[in-house]
């Protein structure tokens, strides 16, 4: 069932079991589950079926620290959420992104890989993927690994008929859960604001908050403060932990055989660190995609090689004569060290439509991560040399400590952390099954519980979670 | 001609005159410059061989 207001859905006179906040991957996801066990699940999106200003506007906040995309770009608030602009890139967090690292503080998860694999064929489903493929050894330190490029599944298109024919999901539309209510126990209730104005309250047996990798932070800051503390009783870690993929272009290769590691119709190919590596040179994980260079970057390659190894810059001319690929720009994504001043706060001054606080994000990356970026290309450029599957050259901003530039990815619009899972009520707020430390119905989901972010895109890990989440939940409501 | 010179015979001048060249035997081998050595120049990372 689909309802377009608050208004509309009581009238129906549906009585949930369950209460989820957001119809993202994680949202979507967690009810299907639960409608599929027979359990009455109540989704409350507060955004409608389409795009609109209006409704984008409550995601409007403010960054202080690095610079980053406006918030009210970087996520979408409508049915299926930021789904609606996912590239559809797929890979799951790697083993080693669950383990704790010595040299990285706050590393570590409570879970390992293997808890989530079993999901992975469920996951598969949901988002139309075929088979992973093993990652492939370049060497000690390098690895080949696969982002499959998917169709990008749009979860608000994709499931809107299976969620209108349920009889156990309701999905309400343009319903924003402006606050939780609890009691240090138990979430209570929700005080709802549909379509422009107060709806009243709201309760349910359970609650999950999925309403994405910034708002989770926001919606449970400020539901603590409005219940002094009734709804996240250790809140230490609230809001902290946050974590992004920072991107940028880092430099140029010229290869000796551009089709080897040929994996997409667009000619990229991803390269990820071994932990051995990473535990060797003291950095975190990260990912280097390989772009086809455009004609112009090439002669400009060439030129600057001829000065240096100008036997290398004659073979690449001659290749270039030949209208062979020879050479590539270098992408590098990379993992975020989890930080507790990397923090989502609620602004003292700028209020949504509802009267909610808006974000204030404080973001910056660190100096282990500009180690990471540097002594990663350094890490890739030595196996291709050494290999002699090519040869690199590092942006001069990275060789000589340079400022970031500004004008560039900067980042991939992977909001994770804030409600990060853990034993350490002090470090974490959600345990192992994503439920709020202390608290009784209340569980998170969505890269908001994400203890480190791993080098790939988040999407295909978040839903794995949520079906972990869904199946836990359906069995502690069954009880 | 100093006086350590003038001590010394004919013979031993001679003799130590063909010594000399054996003397380079005892001098520190210079390291063999390795081809595959990964370096890095101007951003470049390079094998040593590609700078030829």
């Amino acid at each position: 069932m689909i309802f377009d207001s608050y208004e509309a859905y009581k009238q129906a006179g549906f009585k949930p079991k369950a209460c989820i906040l957001g119809s993202g991957p994680a949202g979507t996801t967690i009810a299907r589950k639960l409608g599929a066990a027979g359990i009455p699940v109540v989704v409350l999106e507060a955004g409608s079926r389409e795009f609109s200003e209006e409704s984008q506007d409550f995601y409007r906040g403010k960054t202080v620290g690095d610079f980053y995309f406006d918030l009210d770009i970087t996520r979408l608030r409508f049915m299926g959420g930021s789904s609606n602009h996912w590239a559809g890139w797929c890979r799951v967090l790697d083993k080693q992104d669950f383990e704790p690292k010595a040299w990285a503080p706050d590393t570590g998860w409570p879970i390992s890989r293997a808890d989530i694999d079993p999901y992975l064929g469920e996951v598969h489903d949901i988002l139309e993927l075929p088979a992973f493929r093993p990652d492939v050894p370049v060497s000690d330190d390098i690895r080949w690994v696969q982002l499959i490029k998917s169709l990008a599944v749009r979860f608000g298109e994709k499931y809107a008929d299976e969620l209108d024919k349920s009889k156990n999901i309701a999905v309400v539309l343009n319903t924003y859960a402006t606050e939780l209510a609890g009691d240090g126990k138990r979430v209570t209730g929700a005080k709802l604001w549909s379509n422009g104005q107060d709806a009243g309250t709201f309760s349910a047996d359970y609650f999950v908050a999925c309403t994405g990798g910034l708002e989770n932070s926001r919606l449970l800051l400020w539901s603590n403060e409005r219940s002094n503390g009734g709804v996240v009783p250790n809140a230490a870690a609230l809001g902290r932990y946050w974590m992004e993929h920072p991107t940028f272009e880092g430099g140029n290769a010229i290869l000796a055989n551009y089709s080897e590691f040929e994996v997409d119709a667009s000619n990229e190919a991803f390269f990820s660190p071994t932990l051995a590596a990473m535990e060797r040179l003291q950095i975190l994980n990260f990912g280097i995609r390989l772009i086809e260079s455009p004609y112009p970057n090439v002669k400009k390659l060439i030129a600057d090689l001829a000065c240096t190894a100008p036997n290398m810059a004659e073979w690449m001319s001659f290749q270039l004569d030949q209208r062979l690929r020879c050479a590539a720009q270098l992408y590098v994504a990379w993992e975020q060290a989890p930080l507790a001043s990397n923090r989502i706060e609620l602004s003292k001054t700028d209020v949504d439509h509802a009267g909610v606080p808006r974000i204030e994000l404080r973001w910056k990356k660190s100096p282990l991560e500009r180690r990471t970026l540097l002594e990663g290309l350094r890490l890739f450029g030595t196996t291709m040399a050494q290999k002699n599957l090519g040869r690199v050259r590092i942006d001069d901003w990275i060789s000589n400590g340079g400022d970031y530039p500004i004008n560039e990815e900067t980042a991939g619009h992977h909001h994770m952390g804030g409600t990060r899972m853990g034993t350490d009520v002090l470090k974490s707020v959600v345990d192992a099954n994503c439920k709020v430390h202390g608290m009784d119905n209340f569980y998170v989901g969505g890269s908001s519980v994400f203890c480190t972010s791993g080098q790939c895109n988040p999407t295909t890990t978040i839903t794995a979670l949520a079906c972990r989440l869904g199946e836990h939940l359906g069995k502690v409501i069954a009880v | 001609m100093s006086r350590f010179i003038r001590k010394m015979s004919r013979r031993a001048i001679v003799q130590a005159l063909i010594t000399l060249p054996a003397l380079s035997l005892f001098r520190s081998q210079q390291p063999a410059v390795d081809a595959d050595e990964v370096v890095e120049i101007n951003g470049w990372i390079l094998r040593r061989s590609d700078l030829a």
